[in-house]
């Protein structure tokens, strides 16, 4: 099937009651999320996932993808109106858009973050839907080591472009992976880890890790911080309209950071946040007028907008035609996408193309409703930000609750997801970041199995992952992301010491 | 030895992959297959026992927000702990007494432990967020939730 072919499929799907209703659902509960603080989009794709059981597949996917862009867009309105980005990836709407709103011109603030998030969405659409065929097109000839040493490389780049330090990254990642050894071994049998408990012998489910480490974590930190008043505070937001003047000034940024987005999208490891930062820093260099950056530039503002829906776009690239993960967000995706027993990778374009270009022509009507809604309606979608901090904490901990219960009406998950809200306060705590270790854990079992195929291919010798140029490139890639920031980190301690002998 | 908090984090982690260790060591081994289910998991362990040791050794590079962040007045402490042993006991007894009741119950006394005051507001708050949710669950999806001592 043909491109123009596939995405008549994909509008048929998209164009239906059901696909118009759903994605007008999933956007719409996204933006709903994303705004909340400190609920992101890991958080909304995990607690939507029990909604989807039972319904098509196809219906469901274009909705969770829908909620996943409408949490991205929806992030940026707390960033503007608040200076409390709901997620990492509007860290950098914040920098201009919260000066704007603190001028009174929140309006203003808002029409171009939803302006630009509908541009830049729009644009890498259309570049996913370039892109991704050919993707995988090619990625039909990996073999187990490729896919072995792509999927190394997305987990050595996560944690090297993590916030916090590369070490405690490469923890989270070790760690993830080690939990996901628990259970049965799918080839031989054997029990691992189990301690003789049957509840453990399928493993661990990724919606436990999910909710417990993400939802459960910023559940502790919203008790924490549950007496900041800013919530609450009731102010008017101003007028929505920009002046022809705005807008020109808005289109070059705009137009500039859908492209980079998409492109900082679709490497692994680098996502939305990332990527709305390079756009954010990029944009202050090559400006005429970078003083007026972090005052209330709209230029400042309209980049990382434009930027962060474009690389949530693009994340779906590996995630749809290689059916590897790229990020921690993309990973609860794929959970998403295995609950309702859809495989996502190079054969999903041939074998279920109603499923592939389904949800990238939802994409495009998705955009369009996240523009009606956040345009006429956010000064009172924005209400939902004076909800009282100790009803929302008790409403997204059930909400946590009711999701894993309903995958394995299991108390025992239940424990098991309590651990995981305190393993993910304690890693919290300690600076150790969590995207690496929900990202190593959903990879986990998929890498074991491209590792132990590849060596039973070529009877246990190694090099079969050097000689294939595919897996050797990739797997040089995976160890300079490894070292390099160990270099650097000897280099800088060396010049340090230096310095400390000359001062004395 | 111990003063910094990456080298106490550091022996916590090598004590994991110790015992992580111990145990992959002790898997059953299969004559048949050319990667048993042990070399993944023994692998991770020795990953895991170096990267802690280099951890042990490099310098502390936590900016002074990361450091505030584990400065926890002992009253939140306090109610981290409540919600938590609330959330045990809500786990350990909702198959039993049944989820709308439970989660009633939960709603409204975690909400009130945290601060909030309009009570009519939270009891109405949580009847109907239990109720709905049950209803959304059990009739919509179908999705069995436990019915618990309530007839429906």
């Amino acid at each position: 099937m043909d491109a123009l072919q596939g995405i008549m499929t994909g509008i048929q799907v998209a164009l239906s009651v059901e696909g118009i209703l759903f994605v007008l659902m999933g956007v719409f509960v996204g933006t709903f999320i994303g705004m909340l603080p400190g609920l992101g989009p890991i958080s909304a794709i995990a607690i939507m996932i029990p909604i989807t059981y039972g319904m098509a597949p196809t219906i469901a996917l274009v909705m969770m993808a829908g909620v996943y862009y409408g949490a991205v867009f929806g992030g940026s309105t707390s960033s503007i109106l608040l200076n409390a980005p709901g997620i990492s990836g509007t860290v950098a709407s914040s920098f201009d858009g919260y000066p704007m709103a603190q001028q009174g011109k929140a309006g203003k603030a808002l029409a171009v973050a939803a302006i630009s998030s509908f541009a830049g969405g729009t644009v890498s659409v259309v570049l996913l839907m370039l892109f991704a065929p050919v993707l995988a097109s090619v990625a039909v000839s990996f073999g187990p080591p490729a896919y072995f040493a792509l999927m190394l490389m997305g987990l050595t780049l996560i944690s090297s472009l993590s916030e916090c330090s590369t070490i405690k990254a490469l923890i989270s990642a070790t760690i993830g992976f080690m939990v996901a050894t628990i259970g049965l071994d799918g080839q031989t049998g054997t029990q691992r880890f189990t301690f003789g408990n049957p509840n453990l012998f399928e493993g661990i489910d990724f919606l436990v890790i999910a909710l417990g480490l993400f939802a459960l974590t910023e559940v502790c930190t919203l008790i924490l911080n549950r007496k900041d008043q800013s919530l609450s505070q009731n102010k008017s937001i101003g007028s929505l309209k920009l002046s022809k003047s705005d807008v020109k000034e808005m289109s070059g940024p705009m137009s500039r950071h859908s492209f980079l987005g998409f492109i900082l999208g679709i490497l692994p490891g680098a996502g939305a946040t990332i990527a709305s930062f390079i756009s954010y820093v990029t944009e202050k260099r090559i400006s005429k007028k970078s003083h007026q950056f972090g005052k209330g530039s709209i230029k400042g503002l309209a980049a990382p907008e434009a930027s962060n829906n474009a690389a949530t776009s693009g994340a779906f690239v590996p995630l749809l035609s290689l059916g590897i993960p790229g990020s921690g967000t993309t990973a609860v995706m794929l959970g998403a996408f295995m609950v309702l027993g859809v495989q996502p990778g190079p054969l999903l374009m041939s074998d279920q193309p109603e499923i592939f270009w389904g949800i990238i022509a939802s994409m495009y009507i998705g955009n369009i409703f996240l523009l009606i809604i956040n345009l006429p309606l956010i000064p009172y979608i924005a209400r939902i930000l004076r909800i009282p901090r100790p009803l929302l904490i008790s409403l997204v901990i059930m909400f946590s609750l009711i999701g894993v219960y309903s995958i394995s009406f299991n108390p025992f998950d239940l424990y098991l997801l309590l651990i995981c809200g305190v393993l993910g306060f304690v890693m919290r705590l300690f600076s150790f970041p969590a995207p690496p270790l929900i990202l190593a854990f959903i990879l986990g079992g998929m890498m074991e199995q491209s590792f132990r195929q590849s060596l039973t291919i070529s009877n246990g010798n190694l090099m079969i992952f050097i000689e294939n140029p595919i897996s050797l490139a990739l797997l040089i890639v995976a160890l300079l992301s490894f070292l390099v920031p160990i270099i650097k980190y000897f280099i800088s301690r060396k010049s340090e010491d230096s310095n400390e002998t000359t001062s004395l | 030895m111990l003063k910094r908090i990456n080298q106490r984090i550091a022996v916590v982690l090598f004590v994991i992959s110790a015992g992580y260790l111990i145990m992959s060591y002790q898997l059953p081994s299969f004559a048949y297959t050319a990667v048993d289910a042990d070399v993944i998991p023994k692998g991770l362990g020795y990953l895991l026992t170096m990267l802690s040791i280099v951890l042990y050794f490099s310098k502390n590079t936590e900016t002074e927000e990361q450091k505030e962040r584990r400065n926890i007045p002992k009253r939140d402490m306090g109610g981290l702990l409540t919600v938590g042993g609330m959330l045990f006991l809500y786990i350990w007894l909702f198959e039993i007494i049944g989820f709308v009741l439970m989660t009633s119950l939960f709603v409204f006394f975690c909400s009130l432990i945290l601060g909030y005051k309009k009570h009519i507001i939270n009891a109405l708050v949580s009847i109907i967020f239990s109720i709905s949710t049950y209803t959304i669950f059990v009739f919509l999806l179908k999705i069995q939730l436990p019915q618990g001592i309530l007839p429906i």
